[in-house]
């Protein structure tokens, strides 16, 4: 029964690569476009760093995106 | 109602969907493989290669989908010009390439035991091919072009002439005699489909769609910080 299932009647290479391709880029480009995200999260993070404490409390007080990647990033961290 | 559209706004919104969709994500592609490679019924007459047709066309569906979306939007922006709408766009772009290139390759390989070829420059594969084309033109634009104002014109230039191809896909295997097979799921009209190839087919459909929603906001949510970093020092 479960080499059937592998064969699939002799179709089994079609189907299975067809279904691992399609699992391997998904896979590929969800992780790519999620280290992406983090590194621009980081790089937003070390902007901020720059500014000095006056400005970067005037930039937390009027961005509240600001407030919010500092606190995903100090939970993640 | 503008005011909740504003990057803050959707910034917070982004983040809640995507913690939603990753909560809900696994178990619907458990469902979704189980009755695609288990649980639905081999084909009479294709036996169990049809199996193919539940990532083939959640891909294909969502390649032309996200060109349409894109399109339409690209007009609106050229009319009204909302500046949203051209992030938006940027964000869907490669995710309607990556199902475009999936739509092509899966139907090749459903092509070979189907047709015993590969590949054939039949109206509906070369439509697609196409689309293909006009989605990496599409991108390079952002990729090659400096000044924001220049990308929007010729980005949208290339998505409204892009769009004429989206009816030829459509109704290439009506108008051409193709490999290809015709419609079998209508929206106006019966469909021929069985509702056992049905289900499987709607639960992928669901599992793509969840997919390209995450990486979309993900990609969504990267063009937000990029765009408050370099605003930081001005906010």
């Amino acid at each position: 029964m479960i080499s059937d299932f592998i064969t699939m009647k002799g179709h089994g290479l079609y189907v299975w690569l067809s279904f691992s391709i399609v699992f391997i880029s998904c896979t590929i480009v969800y992780y790519k476009t999620k280290k992406t995200l983090k590194k621009y999260e980081q790089e937003f993070l070390a902007e901020l760093q720059t500014l000095t404490l006056e400005e970067k409390n005037k930039a937390l007080e009027k961005s509240k995106v600001a407030q919010q990647i500092l606190a995903t990033s100090s939970k993640t961290n | 109602m503008f005011k909740f559209f504003s990057s803050t706004n959707i910034f917070f919104l982004i983040q809640k969907l995507i913690k939603f969709i990753n909560s809900i994500f696994f178990l619907i592609l458990v469902i979704g493989l189980t009755f695609a490679l288990i649980l639905s019924p081999p084909d009479y007459l294709q036996g169990e290669v049809v199996r193919i047709m539940y990532v083939h066309v959640p891909s294909a569906w969502i390649g032309l989908g996200c060109f349409s979306l894109i399109t339409f939007l690209s007009v609106l922006n050229f009319i009204f010009k909302i500046k949203n709408f051209y992030f938006i766009n940027k964000s869907m772009a490669p995710i309607g390439l990556l199902f475009t290139c999936l739509a092509i390759v899966t139907g090749s390989l459903w092509g070979q035991p189907t047709w015993g070829t590969w590949w054939a420059w039949d109206a509906r594969l070369t439509s697609m091919l196409i689309l293909m084309m006009f989605y990496i033109f599409y991108i390079l634009t952002f990729k090659l072009l400096n000044k924001e104002e220049l990308i929007i014109k010729v980005s949208s230039i290339i998505a409204i002439i892009g769009s004429i191809n989206l009816p030829i896909i459509k109704y290439s295997v009506e108008w051409w005699a193709t490999l290809h097979q015709p419609a079998s799921i209508k929206i106006s009209g019966s469909s021929s489909i069985h509702s056992e190839m049905m289900l499987p087919l709607m639960v992928m459909l669901l599992v793509f769609l969840l997919y390209a929603a995450l990486i979309f906001l993900m990609k969504y949510k990267t063009e937000i910080i990029r765009i408050k970093k370099k605003n930081i020092k001005r906010d």
